[in-house]
C-alpha cells in the first residue's frame, strides 16, 4: 500500500504542472497586465504634468523606451512565456542584481563591489576593477539591444529560487514577500474552514443517524425537505441573508457585520474574549458549512439505512444482542466509512472554495487577499493562490483515498 | 403482422413502455411534478415579461393612430418612439416616451388618446433619469407620482421586482444554455472514452484530472477580469469545466454497456461503431443524462449568481439576481437596511434552486429507483 500512495504522490506532480501552466499561460499572455496598468498610471502622470498639452498630445504621451524595458524586465515580461514558467518554478535561473553598465567603466554593485564590463574576442566578460586580468565569473553580463539600437549591457547575478525553493515572489501591491502575507492569514482562513468542518460533520453524524432510525417518520420527512432547501442555497448567500436579518439596526442587532474581532477586543477579559471571537464565528461558521451539512446527511443516513438492512445485522439481532449494541458497535462502523472517505475532499472545498464567504464576511483570509489580488493585478499572489488550492485539493484526494485505507480493512489500494 | 398491431393498440390493458411507467411514477411524486409544472409554466411566462412587466406600453392610442411598443420588444424588433411623436415636450421630447407619463397625463385631460400599460408597468432598467423613479424606494413607499413598488427601487431607482423577474428569465436561459452546451461537449467525449478505451480514454482521463483540479471559479475570474464578458463569454468559459461531470457519467454508462449482449450482436451483424453509440446503447444510458439534468441546472444557477455576486458575471444592466445581492451587502451598514434588495433576488433564487432540486430528486427516484432517496 505504500507504494500505491508514493505512485499517486508522484502522478500529482504531473497534474500539479499542467494546472499551473494553464493558470500562468492565462495570466501571462492576458492583456492588461501589471506592465499595462503601470503604463497607464505612468502615462497618466506625464498629461497631468503635460497640463495644457491637450487632447491631441494625450494619446500620444508615451513612457520612454527605456523605461518601458525597465518595466518589462521587472516584472520579468522580456523572457519567452516558458522560461517565466521555469524561473517561476525555481527551474530556470532568475536574474537578480541587475545594474546597467557601460563598456570599460567602473560600477558600483552590491556589496560595495566595483565592476568593469570589456569586450573581448569571445564577447563580454567581468572584472573586478581592482584586478582586471581574470574574468569572473561569480557576475553574468548581458548583451542586448534597446529598441532604438543602442547598446543595452548590464551585469547581472543568477540563482534558482521559485515556488519549489518555497520563494513565491513579492506582491506587487504590498511590496512584500508573499509568503509573509500568506502566513499572516492563512490561520484565519484555517481556523474558519476547520471549525465548519467540525460543525458539518457533527450535525450531519447525528442528524443523518437520527435519520436513519427514525426513516420515514414526520422528523425525517421534514428534515429532508430543510435539508433540500440547505443544498439548493450557496453557503454565501445563506450567510447574506443571516447577516442582514441577524447583525444590522433594522432587524436584530445580536450579531457583528464581520471580521473577526470588535475594535475594543485587546481590552477584553479573557471570558469576554472568548464570547467575542465566537460571536464574530457563528454566522460565518454556518456559512462554511451548510453545503456540507445538507449532503453528508443524507450519505450518512443512507449508508446506515443500507447497512441496517444487511444480513449481518439481522444476525446480530436473531443472536439476542441489544438494539443499541446492534446499531453502534456493528452497523455504525460500516456505515461510518464513506463519511471519512470524504473528509479530505472536503477539507479543500473549505480552504480553496471560500473566498465569497470571505468576502461577505469580511474575513482577512487568503480568499479575500487573492480576490483583491485579481483586482489589483498582483500575479506572485495570484499564482500563490493558485497553487495553494490546487495542491490541497491533489493532497486532499490522496488523503480520503487514504483515510478510506484506514477504516475499511477490505479495501486493498494496489 | 399488421392485423397483430392493430388489435395491440386497440387493447386498452396495453402494457405501458418503460418511459411510460417512469412519467406515471415521477407523475405520482408530488412535489416533484408540481414543482416542474410551476417551474415551467414560469418559466414560459418569463420569455412574455416585455408585455406583463414592462416600462413601455402594450397599445398607445395617439391622433387616431395605434402603436404597439411592447409588443414590438417582445418580438425583439426596435421600438424606440421619441416623447415628441404623442405630443410630449420638455425632457421626453427626444428621449424614450414615458408612457406611465402619458398615461397619467391624458387620464387627467380625459382625452381620446390613450395608453394601456402592462400589468406591472415598471421595467427592469429604467433608472431614475426617467421620471418617478426614485433610488432605495422601500416596497410600497409611495414615489413622486403616489404610486408604490412592490419590492422597491435600487440604487439607481431601478424597480427590483421587475429585475428579478427579467433576472428568472436571464438565470434560467443561461443555465438552460449551459447544461446543453456542457451535454454537447460532454456526452460525445463521454461515449468515445468508455466505448473506444484505449490512447484516447487514457489521454482524456489525464486531461480531465488536470482540469478539474483547476480552481474554477477562481481561473473564471481571472479571465473575466481581463476581459469584458457578455452572455456568451461566460457561457463559454463555464462550459470549459462543466462537461466533466456528465462525460464522466456517460463514460461508466458506456463501458458497462458495451460489454452487454446486445452490443457483441450488434458488432457480430456488422452494424457501424457510429450506429452502435448512438442508436443502441445511448438509449440505454438515457437514465444518467435525464436525473443529471435538474442538478446541472442548480449548478449552472448558482455559479451565474455567484459570478454576479462578485461583479465579474454579465454586463451591467443586465437584471441578475447576484448583482442585485452585491448592491444589497454594499449598503448593509446603512440604516435601514435595504433588505429588500438582498431578500427578493436570494428568495427567487432559493425557490427556483429549491424546486429545480425536486424535480431532480423526483425524476430521480423515478427513473433510477433506490431505496433510499439521495441528494446527490
Amino acid at each position: 500500500m505504500g507504494t500505491y500512495f508514493l505512485r499517486r504522490l508522484l502522478l500529482a506532480i504531473p497534474t500539479f504542472i499542467g494546472c499551473t501552466i494553464v493558470v500562468f499561460s492565462i495570466v501571462q499572455l492576458a492583456p492588461g497586465g501589471p506592465l499595462e496598468q503601470q503604463k497607464r498610471q505612468l502615462q497618466a502622470a506625464a498629461a497631468e504634468r503635460g497640463g495644457s498639452g491637450g487632447v491631441a498630445s494625450e494619446g500620444e504621451t508615451t513612457i520612454p523606451p527605456k523605461a518601458l524595458e525597465e518595466l518589462k524586465r521587472y516584472y520579468g515580461f522580456d523572457k519567452p512565456l516558458h522560461e517565466r514558467y521555469l524561473i517561476w518554478l525555481g527551474l530556470w535561473p532568475r536574474e537578480i542584481d541587475q545594474y546597467s553598465v557601460t563598456l570599460d567603466s567602473a560600477r558600483r554593485v552590491s556589496g560595495g563591489q566595483f565592476l568593469i564590463v570589456k569586450r573581448q574576442a569571445g564577447g563580454l566578460s567581468v572584472y573586478d576593477a581592482s584586478n582586471t586580468s581574470t574574468p569572473i565569473t561569480t557576475w553574468l553580463v548581458a548583451d542586448k539591444k534597446h529598441e532604438d539600437g543602442s547598446p543595452n549591457i548590464y551585469v547581472y547575478k543568477t540563482t534558482f529560487s521559485g515556488i519549489l525553493t518555497g520563494d513565491f515572489g513579492r506582491s506587487y501591491q504590498y511590496r512584500e514577500p508573499v509568503i509573509e502575507l500568506i502566513k499572516e492569514r492563512l490561520p484565519v482562513s484555517i481556523q474558519f474552514g476547520v471549525i465548519g468542518f467540525l460543525v458539518a460533520y457533527v450535525v450531519a453524524l447525528y442528524l443523518g443517524i437520527q435519520k436513519a432510525l427514525e426513516h420515514r417518520s414526520r422528523f425525517d420527512i421534514f428534515s429532508s425537505v430543510g435539508l433540500f432547501a440547505l443544498n439548493s442555497m450557496p453557503g454565501w448567500a445563506l450567510g447574506a441573508i443571516l447577516l442582514m436579518l441577524l447583525a444590522t439596526d433594522t432587524f436584530w442587532s445580536l450579531l457583528p457585520l464581520g471580521g473577526m474581532q470588535g475594535t475594543d477586543y485587546e481590552s477584553l477579559q479573557i471570558g469576554s474574549k472568548i464570547i467575542e471571537r465566537a460571536r464574530h464565528f457563528i454566522l460565518p461558521v454556518i456559512a462554511y458549512s451548510v453545503g456540507g451539512i445538507a449532503s453528508l446527511t443524507m450519505l450518512m443516513k443512507n449508508s446506515l439505512l443500507e447497512n441496517l438492512s444487511q444480513d449481518y445485522v439481522r444476525t446480530a439481532f436473531a443472536k439476542g444482542l441489544r438494539e443499541k449494541r446492534v446499531i453502534w458497535m456493528h452497523a455504525m462502523r460500516n456505515s461510518i466509512i464513506p463519511l471519512a472517505a470524504r473528509a479530505g475532499f472536503v477539507i479543500t472545498i473549505f480552504l480553496a472554495g471560500s473566498f465569497i464567504i470571505e468576502l461577505v464576511f469580511n474575513i482577512e483570509g487568503i480568499g479575500k487577499l487573492s480576490y483583491m489580488a485579481i483586482l489589483s493585478r498582483d500575479y506572485p499572489i495570484v499564482f500563490a493562490f493558485t497553487v495553494i488550492g490546487v495542491s490541497t485539493l491533489l493532497l486532499g484526494n490522496i488523503i480520503s483515498d487514504f483515510i478510506l485505507a484506514l477504516v475499511d480493512p477490505r479495501i486493498r489500494f494496489k | 403482422m399488421a392485423f397483430f398491431k392493430k388489435t395491440a393498440a386497440a387493447e386498452p390493458n396495453k402494457p405501458l413502455t418503460l418511459f411510460q411507467r417512469r412519467w406515471k411514477k415521477f407523475k405520482s411524486l408530488k412535489r416533484g411534478y408540481y414543482s416542474l409544472v410551476i417551474i415551467t409554466t414560469a418559466y414560459v411566462i418569463s420569455w412574455f415579461l416585455p408585455i406583463l412587466v414592462n416600462n413601455t406600453a402594450i397599445v398607445v392610442h395617439y391622433e387616431g393612430e395605434t402603436y404597439f411598443p411592447a409588443v414590438r420588444e417582445l418580438v425583439g424588433m426596435s421600438y424606440f418612439h421619441a416623447g415628441s411623436e404623442f405630443g410630449m415636450t420638455g425632457e421626453f421630447a427626444d428621449k424614450e416616451a414615458s408612457y406611465r407619463l402619458l398615461d397619467e397625463t391624458w387620464e387627467q385631460a380625459n382625452s381620446d388618446n390613450f395608453v394601456i400599460m402592462p400589468i406591472y408597468p415598471y421595467g427592469p432598467i429604467e433608472d431614475f433619469q426617467t421620471a418617478g423613479n426614485q433610488a432605495f424606494l422601500a416596497p410600497f413607499a409611495p414615489d413622486g407620482h403616489g404610486h408604490g413598488r412592490v419590492l422597491g427601487t435600487d440604487d439607481r431607482g431601478r424597480d427590483v421586482f421587475s429585475r428579478m423577474a427579467y433576472g428568472f428569465n436571464v438565470s434560467l436561459s443561461f443555465a438552460l444554455a449551459l447544461v446543453l452546451l456542457e451535454y454537447l461537449i460532454g456526452i460525445p467525449l463521454g461515449m468515445i472514452s468508455g466505448y473506444k478505451g484505449g490512447w484516447f480514454d487514457t489521454i482524456l482521463q489525464r486531461f480531465i484530472e488536470i482540469w478539474s483540479t483547476l480552481p474554477t471559479l477562481f481561473v473564471i475570474i481571472i479571465v473575466v477580469s481581463l476581459i469584458t464578458p457578455s452572455f456568451a463569454l461566460l457561457l463559454a468559459l463555464l462550459s470549459i469545466t462543466a462537461w466533466i461531470g456528465i462525460c464522466w457519467l456517460i463514460r461508466a454508462e458506456f463501458l458497462r454497456e458495451k460489454s452487454k449482449d446486445y452490443v457483441a450482436a450488434a458488432i457480430s451483424i456488422g452494424v457501424p461503431t457510429r450506429k452502435i453509440l448512438i442508436k443502441h446503447i445511448l438509449p440505454n444510458s438515457l437514465v444518467p443524462i435525464i436525473t443529471y439534468f435538474p442538478f446541472a441546472i442548480v449548478a449552472g444557477i448558482g455559479s451565474l449568481v455567484s459570478l454576479d455576486f462578485l461583479g465579474f458575471g454579465l454586463p451591467a444592466p443586465t437584471p441578475s439576481w447576484g448583482e442585485m445581492v452585491q448592491m444589497g451587502l454594499k449598503y448593509i451598514t446603512s440604516n435601514p437596511v435595504k433588505w429588500w434588495l438582498i431578500a427578493s433576488p436570494l428568495g427567487a433564487m432559493f425557490t427556483t434552486l429549491l424546486m429545480t432540486v425536486f424535480v431532480g430528486e423526483s425524476i430521480r427516484e423515478a427513473f433510477d429507483p433506490k431505496v433510499f432517496s439521495r441528494l446527490r
